[in-house]
């Protein structure tokens, strides 16, 4: 991989270009502030993660980070995560964040929403069984709150049970009596927040220039 | 008498002909002497219609001296608005700092004594005619003191006209889609200025710059600013900042530029005398995109959040260049271009700096204060409204002291303070802050069209030049499209949304001008600037023309481009959820990437604010609460209104689908959602949304519809009744308001319930659990059956009352704005009882509301209330027998805790236990007793009515009545159930039958068995018993 530094036309950037997305700028970037975070390493593992100054205080942390290390995310088979991952890894969790570029089709553009809600429901189902169940969705929230720490965990509770059963609701529309919402399904994840524009708002401005130097 | 004063009135200020005025008065004269005599008889209305009488003589006589004296200079200074004085003192905030002692000094100085000198010209004149008249005798009955309240009455008056004028044109639905109301405005405008014109030979009005920069524009700043949509204009930042700086500079520069090589070319007509620096100053007050305009006409147009916020936001932030501009050239024309030094420039380029960032400082400042002010306002929470009013109209009035930008400022006044102080703030004091601005900002907007108008009819304005008109409409269209494709060409290599054409097109098409230019160039040095004239003709095309020619098209325009729109749907809970998810995910991965983007920023800031700002500004009890919380709230409370809203509507449909058994099959179901999370605790208010979407949906759902609509609806009732009866408002009125609340929505709640009564119970357990933490709520509980017991109660029991204030003082702490969740409940359970008087009076309708505090059973003060009879709830025992059993376990040991009740177990008395129990020592902290009192004196009362009330309608009041009638015809029933019953539970039942039976359980499950009952027909009074065991037995 130290190849990559020194030769932006090798084979391996086209490679990594193709697969994600980025110019061969902002993969030198990114790789650079990979080299950074594993210091130096070809692997990323969590605790590197952890050690980001900037990271610690945020309510969500453990899902982002274990979102790197899901299978799902990183276009390898079966679900599960992984205990490190590489550059490529790296960039391709990364790509979900790129911002879709200014002319597209509508299909594209649909592609680029599903793969981006793909991306979030993936975080919120952390078991892969295909649905959100209320256990996770409720931990969502509670990590959402945690933040604010005086706030009651029956009060995350109450919100995600709120946030439940409005997507039942939505997605089930009328429900027998007997009927029991077991949980969100993609499908209904998609629905929910087909208002949302989550491909105008899941986005990064990756850098074409090296700011890394500037941080820490 | 009305009709008749505006008819004269009208006719004095549209400046008809003096003769008919003349006549007008004549006649109302001698009304006057008819009246007279009335008036001295006794009443005052007679008294009010004489002074109505004599203000329209009055203001007929002031026409008739007015006119016939020929000097109509004398109407001019009479109204406010007109007057010429305020012309030089107005100019202090956009002026030069030449002369900052004089005239800046007291800008608001400048309009009171304009105002005051105003009707001295007038009163002298007047004077003179009255005299005439009253010189007739000596002490008279009635003056007329027109010259006294001239000014605040002409303002009236404009304002009413404008308001009126407002309302003609919304009758016409088909014609206000098409038509933007600041054109009809405009042209009203244009037609009351043509008959001032027509009777005066000359405009009396126009809008005055000391009044527009002063009063009006601050009003619909103040609200742009307050209402502004923090984190989408913060978002757009990047883009506002570019078009309101460079994009204005732009204009500014190449319209100035291109007027003068017109003029230069001969197209421009050489009587307008202007060199460079005259139309770089005309330039520059022509280019900025106006505020008012913008807001007047994208209001209608509903184009999407980004483009508007755009736009808008433009609109607002390119004043601090719009100022800056125009101070530099002003007094670059004064000193004459060729003595302007470099060095000049670079002064601009700081005053520049200074002035935009010193107006968003001073802005800022006053966010804090104003934030911080509010934070201890608990006690006085009257005055909390007038403390944002006064403290961002102060940040615009200092900011326009240091000659700043005081549109900046008071947006960022507003935008800063809105997060803190609507936290703060109660939610009455919130309404009103709103509906106040909404209304002012109204009110201004229409005066200022309607002027805009006015004072376009002027034959000293009419200083046309084709040549001079027509270039600078066709270079501000040009040069706007122009500068709007380059600079988002720009923008998009930066932006992760880019502006596509479509938006460009809006965004260029919309750049209108409006008063603020029009202002500007009024207020211009007619000495200074020779063309003047020719440039306030040239605004007044231009502003006519950006507000109503493409105000008039931009719809159809947007329509035909297919602009997205902004949709009025509020975000789902879900979408709250994530917005904030987005939010801390964005930001992370900014961090892992090594970015220190947007998100990475704006998570520090948010940071700094939780650390120190909002430690500093906010209440602690709201600090505590995070903002999902507030959304999650705030979204609650909408739903609430909205089921209110749709007047029960909801629910019943959805009693229409209730299978009437299959609830009860899926009750046990733990899997269910709803199940669990009442199961759970969850306690929550559910959306209502999801009963909204889902009209027939389950039964689970009506019960949280119950649920939320008890909560939701009814404690902010009782809050408002706690709060204002004890200052400021009669208690009767309330009381009132909540009965025919009651009723209203009665009926469909207590099918409602009735389908969902068994499933409470889960809940309510639930709720109970809660409820011990909560001992806040208890006391709110209590208070609403206070309130009840009262109502009802008024004739009957006075001590009641002594009561509840008491319980009032108790918790005088209490914030109003408690969580809906729970509280509401509690305020739930009150007003069924107090309805339940009435409703025993009149039927069952009342007692529905009733039912959903049924789950309130177990509240302790139930149970005082003297359960009803335990045969009941050895009904719904059997029914469901595990429910039954916590509850009634539960509400037992309530009970007891509580409070024994006396009562002997005398069935067929209960009521008397009850009401000796009333009227004899009561513990004041025994609130239980208090409600139960109501409850027990109501369900006498019903009793004394009559018999016969509907028993299978009825739910709480039921149980109590129940209990009384179990008293009487119950009995035996009773006796009966005991044995089914748990021998545990048994015994305590059994010692206070009626007047204190277990309180929470057996209301539990006299509900089950209301319900029951209800399945079945009504039954009469007396029989009601054996039907309620007989659907038990189902």
């Amino acid at each position: 991989m130290g190849a990559l530094q020194s030769a932006p036309g090798h084979q391996e950037y086209i490679d990594l270009a193709e697969k994600t997305g980025f110019s061969f700028e902002q993969i030198g970037v990114l790789h650079k502030r990979f080299k950074q975070l594993s210091h130096n390493q070809e692997t990323l593992r969590r605790e590197h993660f952890n050690e980001i100054p900037d990271l610690a205080c945020n309510p969500i942390r453990a899902q982002i980070v274990e979102a790197f290390f899901d299978r799902r995310n990183i276009r390898q088979n079966g679900g599960g995560t992984v205990e490190e991952i590489g550059f490529e890894e790296f960039l391709v969790v990364m790509s979900h964040f790129r911002p879709p570029s200014l002319h597209m089709t509508n299909e594209q553009r649909e592609n680029v929403r599903r793969e981006k809600l793909r991306f979030l429901f993936n975080m919120h189902d952390t078991d892969n069984d295909g649905t959100i169940t209320l256990e996770e969705y409720r931990h969502v929230v509670e990590e959402l709150l945690s933040r604010s720490g005086t706030l009651e965990k029956e009060t995350a509770k109450s919100i995600a049970d709120a946030a439940m059963l409005e997507v039942a609701s939505i997605s089930m529309g009328h429900m027998e009596p007997d009927e029991f919402y077991e949980g969100i399904t993609f499908e209904h994840f998609d629905k929910l927040l087909i208002e949302f524009e989550i491909e105008s708002k899941m986005n990064i401005r990756f850098l074409n220039m090296d700011t890394t130097t500037l941080c820490k | 008498m009305c009709v008749c004063v505006c008819v004269c009135v009208c006719v004095r200020y549209t400046g008809l002909p003096p003769s008919p005025c003349l006549r007008v008065s004549v006649c109302l004269y001698i009304r006057r002497q008819d009246v007279l005599p009335l008036s001295s008889g006794d009443n005052m209305l007679p008294l009010g219609l004489l002074l109505l009488t004599v203000t329209a003589i009055g203001t007929g006589t002031g026409t008739r001296t007015g006119t016939g004296t020929g000097s109509p200079s004398l109407r001019g200074p009479v109204l406010g608005f007109s007057s010429p004085v305020p012309a030089s003192p107005s100019t202090p905030p956009l002026l030069l700092l030449r002369e900052p002692g004089e005239e800046r000094g007291a800008p608001g100085v400048a309009l009171a004594r304009s105002a005051a000198e105003e009707p001295s010209g007038p009163a002298e004149e007047e004077q003179e005619g009255g005299e005439h008249q009253h010189h007739g005798g000596g002490y008279r009955v009635v003056q007329w003191e027109w010259s006294y309240v001239q000014t605040p009455y002409i303002i009236a008056i404009w304002l009413l006209v404008a308001s009126v004028a407002k309302i003609l044109f919304h009758f016409s639905q088909r014609f206000t889609t098409v038509v933007p109301e600041s054109c009809m405005l405009i042209l009203l405008g244009l037609v009351l200025g043509g008959v001032v014109l027509v009777a005066n030979k000359k405009q009396l009005y126009q809008l005055e710059p000391a009044l527009f920069f002063l009063f009006l524009l601050p009003t619909i700043v103040g609200d742009a600013g307050y209402f502004m949509p923090a984190r989408l204009f913060f978002d757009n930042l990047g883009a506002i900042l570019t078009y309101a700086v460079v994009g204005t500079l732009w204009n500014a520069f190449c319209t100035g530029f291109s007027l003068y090589a017109a003029k230069l070319l001969g197209v421009i007509d050489q009587r307008v005398q202007a060199d460079l620096m005259d139309f770089l100053l005309f330039g520059a007050l022509i280019s900025a995109v106006d505020p008012v305009a913008v807001l007047a006409v994208f209001e209608e147009v509903h184009v999407n959040d980004t483009l508007f916020i755009i736009v808008f936001g433009e609109s607002l932030v390119n004043d601090a260049v719009t100022v800056v501009l125009y101070k530099v050239y002003i007094s670059f024309v004064e000193v004459g271009a060729e003595n302007v030094q470099t060095a000049d420039y670079f002064k601009g380029v700081a005053s520049f700096l200074i002035v935009s960032i010193g107006g968003t400082l001073v802005g800022l400042v006053f966010a804090v204060i104003l934030g911080f002010i509010t934070r201890f306002t608990k006690k006085v929470r009257i005055i909390e409204p007038l403390f944002v009013f006064l403290l961002v109209y102060l940040a615009y009035l200092t900011a326009e002291l240091f000659s700043l930008s005081a549109i900046l400022s008071m947006t960022f006044c507003g935008i800063g303070a809105n997060k803190y102080v609507e936290a703060n703030i109660s939610q009455k004091s919130r309404t009103t802050v709103k509906y106040t601005m909404k209304t002012l900002a109204s009110i201004a907007e229409t005066i200022i069209f309607i002027f805009l108008g006015i004072s376009a009819v002027d034959k000293s304005k009419w200083a046309w030049d084709t040549g001079l008109v027509s270039c600078t409409l066709v270079f501000i269209f040009v040069f706007r499209a122009i500068g709007v494709i380059g600079q988002t060409w720009v923008l998009n290599r930066f932006r992760l949304v880019p502006l596509d054409k479509i938006d460009q097109v809006v965004m260029s098409y919309g750049g209108l001008r409006g008063a603020v230019a029009f202002a500007l160039v009024v207020l211009l040095d007619g000495q200074q600037v020779k063309a003047k004239d020719y440039f306030v003709a040239t605004t007044i095309i231009v502003v006519f023309f950006t507000v109503m020619f493409q105000g008039l098209t931009i719809k159809p325009l947007v329509n035909w481009l297919k602009v997205p729109r902004s949709t009025n749907r509020k975000p789902t809970i879900n979408e709250e959820i994530h917005e904030r998810a987005f939010d801390h995910i964005l930001t992370a991965v900014e961090d892992i990437a090594g970015l220190q983007g947007y998100h990475h920023w704006r998570d520090k800031w948010e940071q700094f604010d939780k650390k120190y700002l909002s430690k500093m500004l906010l209440r602690k009890s709201v600090y505590r609460k995070s903002e999902l919380w507030e959304a999650y709230q705030k979204i609650n409370i909408r739903d609430a209104i909205s089921v209110i809203d749709q007047g029960g509507n909801v629910l019943t449909s959805a009693r229409l689908s209730l299978p009437s058994m299959a609830s009860r099959a899926s009750f046990p179901e733990v899997t269910n959602v709803t199940n669990y999370l009442r199961e759970n605790g969850s306690g929550v208010c559910l959306d209502l949304q999801v009963i909204d979407n889902v009209p027939g949906a389950k039964v689970e759902e009506d019960m949280e519809t119950h649920h939320v609509l008890a909560g939701n609806l009814y404690k902010p009732r009782r809050r408002y009744q706690s709060h204002y009866s004890r200052h400021f408002m009669p208690l009767g009125e309330k009381e009132r308001q909540d009965r025919e609340v009651f009723q209203r929505n009665m009926k469909s709640r207590m099918e409602t319930f009735k389908s969902t009564r068994h499933k409470r119970h889960k809940k309510e357990r639930s709720l109970k659990k809660r409820r011990g933490s909560d001992s806040r709520e208890d006391g709110g509980s209590d208070k609403p059956r206070r309130n009840v017991s009262w109502q009802d109660k008024d004739p009957v029991v006075v001590p009641v009352e002594s009561e509840e204030d008491k319980a009032e003082h108790s918790d005088p702490e209490k914030e109003d704005d408690v969580g809906i969740t729970f509280v509401a409940r509690k305020a739930e359970t009150p007003k069924p009882r107090p309805k339940s008087v009435p409703a025993a009076l009149d039927g069952s309708s009342s007692d529905v509301p009733l039912s959903p505090p049924g789950g309130d059973s177990h509240l302790p003060w139930k149970g005082g209330v003297g359960s009803p009879p335990p045969c009941v709830s050895v009904e719904a025992t059997k029914i469901i027998p595990v429910d039954l059993q916590q509850a009634w376990n539960q509400s037992i040991s309530s009970l007891e805790s509580i409070s024994s009740p006396p009562a002997p177990p005398e069935p067929v008395h209960p009521r008397v236990s009850a009401l000796s129990r009333l009227g004899g020592p009561r513990p004041v902290s025994y609130t239980p007793p208090g409600s139960a009192m109501g409850s027990t004196s109501s369900s006498i009362g019903a009793q004394v009515s009559q018999g016969s009330f509907c028993f299978p309608e009825k739910k709480k009041k039921e149980e109590e009545e129940e209990e009384e009638e179990g008293g009487g015809g119950g009995g035996g029933g009773l006796q009966e159930m005991q044995p089914l019953m748990s021998s545990s539970l048994r015994p305590p039942p059994s010692s206070l039958p009626p007047p204190p039976p277990p309180p929470p359980g057996s209301g539990r499950r006299r509900n089950p068995c209301v319900y029951l009952r209800s399945l079945v027909t009504a039954p009469p009074p007396g029989g009601s018993e054996q039907h309620s065991r007989g659907p038990t037995q189902l």
